[in-house]
């Protein structure tokens, strides 16, 4: 770069290039996406145990017009995911941060991390009321819902609400690949793709199932990026 | 009636410059940036780079604040409310000046 006035007319199309090149460069700079994969896949993982010790509990039990809608609670996981979520996203926080700092930037992490916080509480918060009811007309869809009520229920969960936020990490960033990676990582989530396993296995096994395959998916997610931004690095 | 002003003439001769536009920017997209990395990635000396954060502050369009993380000593600069609006201005004022260019 030279210390010059740039002459008038002459380099407004250079200067806007640069302009965009440095931007373009302090965003990679400020990307540690290997973290937040990294951490919520061991979220996830430690989910399984949660998901297997804990007993469902349900209440408030009624009849409709060919069988019985129930509220369901299951306290050893949904509080485990709460607490697991928010002590994750805080941690998310800290570490990006601090990396972020590191390399001699900042990092706008922060809208994410109120995101994946916000949503954990609310999913908390709908489980307890037993919200399921709230999303169709009649409670005795519930039996049979809607192949649109089943994947809006398998985005109202913690694993869906992590595919939420890391939604709004992609668009902070202006990430394409970790946005690719999160419309990949819901599908997984919304078909849901789990190949079959566990399907005739029930109750508990079947939850076990989607929470491998999904920590997973994170896992190898991780290491993508982390090898990505490893290579990126190396001149 | 008269004639549009030429963008030329809106230009700031703070902001119109190539070094300086480059830390604007930079402070803009990192929020808060470190002296170290802005002296790499405009690839400059210590001393210019001083010299431009030095018109910069002066104009009110960054901060500079120095401090010390354990031992090392470590020097912060962060874009002001003005030099936000003087950074979105200067971009106008070029995507003007290519669009009046490139005029038929």
């Amino acid at each position: 770069m030279t210390s010059d006035t740039v002459p008038a007319a002459g380099d407004p199309r250079r200067l806007l290039a640069d302009v965009r090149g440095l931007a373009r460069k302090v965003r990679l700079t400020q990307r540690v996406t290997w973290l937040p994969l990294l951490t919520l896949a061991l979220v996830t993982f430690g989910a399984i145990p949660a998901n297997m010790l804990g007993e469902p509990v349900t209440r408030d039990c009624y009849s409709v017009e060919g069988g019985e809608i129930c509220k369901i609670w299951e306290p050893a996981a949904d509080l485990y995911w709460l607490v697991a979520l928010v002590v994750a996203y805080v941690v998310i926080a800290r570490v990006y941060l601090r990396v972020a700092r590191e390399r001699g930037v900042d990092a706008r992490v922060l809208p994410y991390v109120l995101t994946g916080v916000g949503f954990s509480v609310l999913m908390f918060a709908l489980i307890g009321v037993g919200a399921g009811v709230w999303f169709v007309r009649d409670a005795a869809d519930l039996l049979n819902p809607s192949t649109s009520i089943e994947v809006l229920f398998r985005l109202l969960t913690p694993v869906g609400g992590i595919g939420l936020a890391l939604l709004v990490l992609a668009w902070l960033e202006r990430n394409v690949a970790l946005l690719l990676f999160t419309l990949g990582y819901l599908a997984v989530i919304l078909v849901p793709i789990d190949f079959g396993w566990g399907v005739h296995w029930g109750g508990h096994l079947q939850g076990v199932t989607s929470l491998v395959i999904v920590g997973g998916v994170l896992l190898l997610g991780s290491g993508g990026f982390a090898l990505a931004q490893r290579l990126r690095r190396t001149p | 009636m008269t004639e549009p002003l030429h963008p030329v003439t809106g230009l700031d001769d703070v902001v119109h410059q190539r070094v300086r536009l480059g830390i604007l920017t930079i402070a803009h997209e990192a929020r808060r940036v470190e002296f170290v990395y802005l002296r790499t990635q405009l690839g400059l000396t210590a001393g210019n780079l001083s010299q431009h954060l030095t018109v910069l502050e002066t104009a009110g369009l960054v901060e500079v604040e120095k401090g010390y993380e354990g031992k090392r000593g470590r020097t912060w600069i962060t874009l002001t409310a003005a030099g936000n609006t003087a950074l979105a201005e200067e971009i106008a004022r070029l995507k003007q000046l290519i669009a009046r260019v490139e005029r038929p």
